[in-house]
């Protein structure tokens, strides 16, 4: 989605998700229930921001190293390619619901299952991304950088990845919204989150509740959208299209 | 032969797990309280150590390899049944032995020995599934407390599965029919195209769990106006907000693939079968259906797969199926349940991905 339209979607969604916005539309549609304070609701997404970026963060950095690792022409790491085609197919096809679920009796209640589910579902994208970005690189230009003189390492700082991180940027964008849907499902966990409010009102049966977190999740994902949309736009310079392709979400 | 040592790594994990895990297995009083953890060591029987070897040899660079692999995971598994058995022999009824964390870790390393990457991994997941056959059939299993569970929730469970499979298909065939519907309007206008694409690009970024949040209301709104529906069988609750909702997300994959589909095929396939005569009718049926099948199918993957994790987080909206289990589990801390729910959905998926791509491969 293009940034300003996102932003535009998040910034509605998040006056339907504070408290007198939420007001106004259950009278609208006739709901009842007692609206969620704005300010704890606010205090719900700081701490679904920070689990998005300590879960994600950290794990899409492991997802571009392992991804430039893999693919480096010479080295022990080639070996691994087929495994982390495997890897990521297999973790496209489990939800991160099962993954939280599974980790839950385990890890226990909290945000600990949350942040495995996370960091897993944030590395898969990126590291695909990543080995599909440098394997669609030119051979030319490489062979041509290893002619000037460039030893591999330089080869890779200077010609692979100025050409492959446009490429990359997509599986990022992906990483960042998978992690914002999964940090909501974690709240089942007992992470705090702005799912919280959804499953308190699924449990309660307080419509303006539910209302009030799907809102306020929706309007935090088309934020993380934008920011992700608009700072490709200006790191590549209009090569930003290619964060729109959107694609595979689980 | 590809360099094999990434496969020291499951390998390694699976022996750190038996030999320095500190649960696995552990015997608890009833099936919610938590029980006192006891190695590898304090309940494989001598034989069951066999599975290190097999081990070694799964991890091995020879053709065989996954063979030993599944051959080694049975062995455990039949070993930690028996030491399952030998702990509850002579303790109270409601007493539990369960599965500890080192035993599923060094399970599930198995498990990618066995499904890696690499020859012979058909044969070596049949033998795998039907050596797991005749263990649960001899009774060797009986033990875990993930069958004790089993057994006493063997019909909901079948029903979930039933429930599960059935709200998928069915959000599969509205999800078909809604990109059928946009992709032939897309045909007649491109602006109309571009639009759709721009909605179900939105749809996308809304997590799931918000979209059926969002609808739970907006539905029941919905009904209170038109009462009507709520006697024609829709509900805030349950299948309804969960199929509009996953149908959304499933639309985009499927419509991409039939517009795809229906554009790859080769201009000059095109020329030669206008030049034979065809009209646009039998151009569709035989040029560019057919010549679109791999579109198409690869589509249907990853919408199907993407239904059986999406109908999963539809029982937290009283959907039923699967998730309904896990959540329930979840919300009593009773591990086994959340099993019970979460392992055949994990089966379920990856048997869909896997088929669907075999099938598209072939197409």
């Amino acid at each position: 989605m293009r940034p300003l339209p996102a932003l535009a979607l998040a910034a509605l969604l998040a006056f339907l998700a504070s408290a007198p916005g939420a007001a106004m539309l259950a009278r609208g549609l006739g709901l009842e229930g007692t609206p969620f304070d704005t300010a704890r609701l606010l205090g719900l997404a700081g701490q679904h921001l920070l689990l998005v970026l300590g879960g994600a963060g950290p794990a899409i950095l492991l997802g571009i190293a392992v991804g430039l690792w893999v693919t480096r022409p010479s080295g022990a790491g080639r070996a691994l390619r087929p495994v982390a085609d495997a890897g990521a197919a297999a973790a496209q096809a489990i939800p991160p619901v099962v993954v939280v679920a599974l980790a839950f009796p385990a890890l226990g209640f909290g945000a600990a299952p949350t942040l495995l589910a996370l960091a897993l579902y944030a590395v898969m994208p990126v590291l695909r991304a990543t080995i599909a970005a440098v394997e669609a690189t030119p051979p030319d230009a490489v062979l041509a950088a290893r002619a000037m003189g460039m030893t591999e390492r330089e080869a890779l700082w200077r010609v692979v990845l100025p050409l492959a991180w446009p490429a990359m940027l997509p599986g990022v964008r992906t990483a960042v919204l998978l992690a914002a849907a999964t940090a909501a499902v974690g709240s089942l966990a007992g992470a705090a989150t702005l799912g919280t409010p959804i499953i308190l009102g699924l449990q309660t049966m307080n419509e303006l509740l539910i209302l009030q977190g799907a809102a306020a999740t929706a309007a935090l994902a088309f934020l993380c959208d934008a920011a992700l949309g608009g700072l490709a736009a200006r790191l590549t310079g209009g090569q930003g299209a290619a964060m729109q392709a959107g694609g595979d979400r689980t | 032969m590809a360099p094999t040592w990434p496969r020291l790594l499951p390998a390694g994990l699976a022996l750190a797990a038996l030999i320095l895990g500190p649960d696995a297995l552990s015997l608890a009083p009833n099936r919610l309280m938590p029980g006192a953890p006891l190695s590898a060591h304090d309940v494989l029987p001598g034989w069951a150590w066999l599975a290190v070897p097999l081990l070694a040899l799964g991890a091995a660079p020879w053709r065989l390899a996954p063979l030993a692999a599944a051959g080694a995971l049975l062995v455990l598994l039949a070993g930690l049944g028996a030491g399952a058995a030998a702990l509850l022999d002579g303790a109270a009824p409601a007493a539990r032995a369960t599965l500890g964390s080192a035993a599923w870790v060094a399970l599930a390393a198995l498990a990618a020995l066995v499904f890696w990457p690499g020859q012979r991994r058909l044969l070596a997941a049949a033998l795998l599934v039907l050596g797991l056959g005749v263990l649960a059939w001899g009774g060797v299993l009986d033990g875990f407390s993930l069958a004790v569970e089993f057994r006493a929730r063997r019909e909901a469970v079948g029903a979930a599965l039933a429930t599960h499979l059935w709200l998928s298909l069915s959000a599969l065939g509205l999800a078909s029919a809604l990109a059928s519907l946009l992709a032939l309007a897309g045909l007649a206008s491109a602006r109309l195209a571009a639009f759709f694409d721009a909605l179900l690009g939105g749809v996308q970024v809304v997590p799931a769990i918000a979209l059926f949040g969002l609808l739970v209301p907006l539905l029941a709104a919905l009904l209170g106006a038109f009462p009507g529906l709520r006697a024609a069988g829709f509900g805030a609750i349950g299948a309804t907000p969960a199929l509009i909702g996953i149908a959304l997300y499933l639309s985009l994959p499927l419509l991409r693939a039939l517009r795809t589909g229906l554009t790859a095929t080769d201009p000059a396939v095109i020329q030669a079968a206008t030049a034979l005569g065809m009209g646009r009718g039998r151009m569709l049926a035989w040029v560019r259906l057919p010549l679109g099948l791999p579109h198409f199918l690869g589509g249907l993957r990853v919408a199907a797969v993407q239904a059986v994790g999406l109908v999963t987080l539809g029982g937290l909206v009283g959907a039923g199926g699967l998730g309904a289990l896990v959540f329930e589990g979840m919300s009593q801390f009773a591990t086994d349940l959340i099993l019970l729910g979460a392992l055949p959905v994990v089966a379920l998926a990856l048997a869909v991905d896997a088929g669907l791509g075999a099938m598209e491969r072939r197409a």
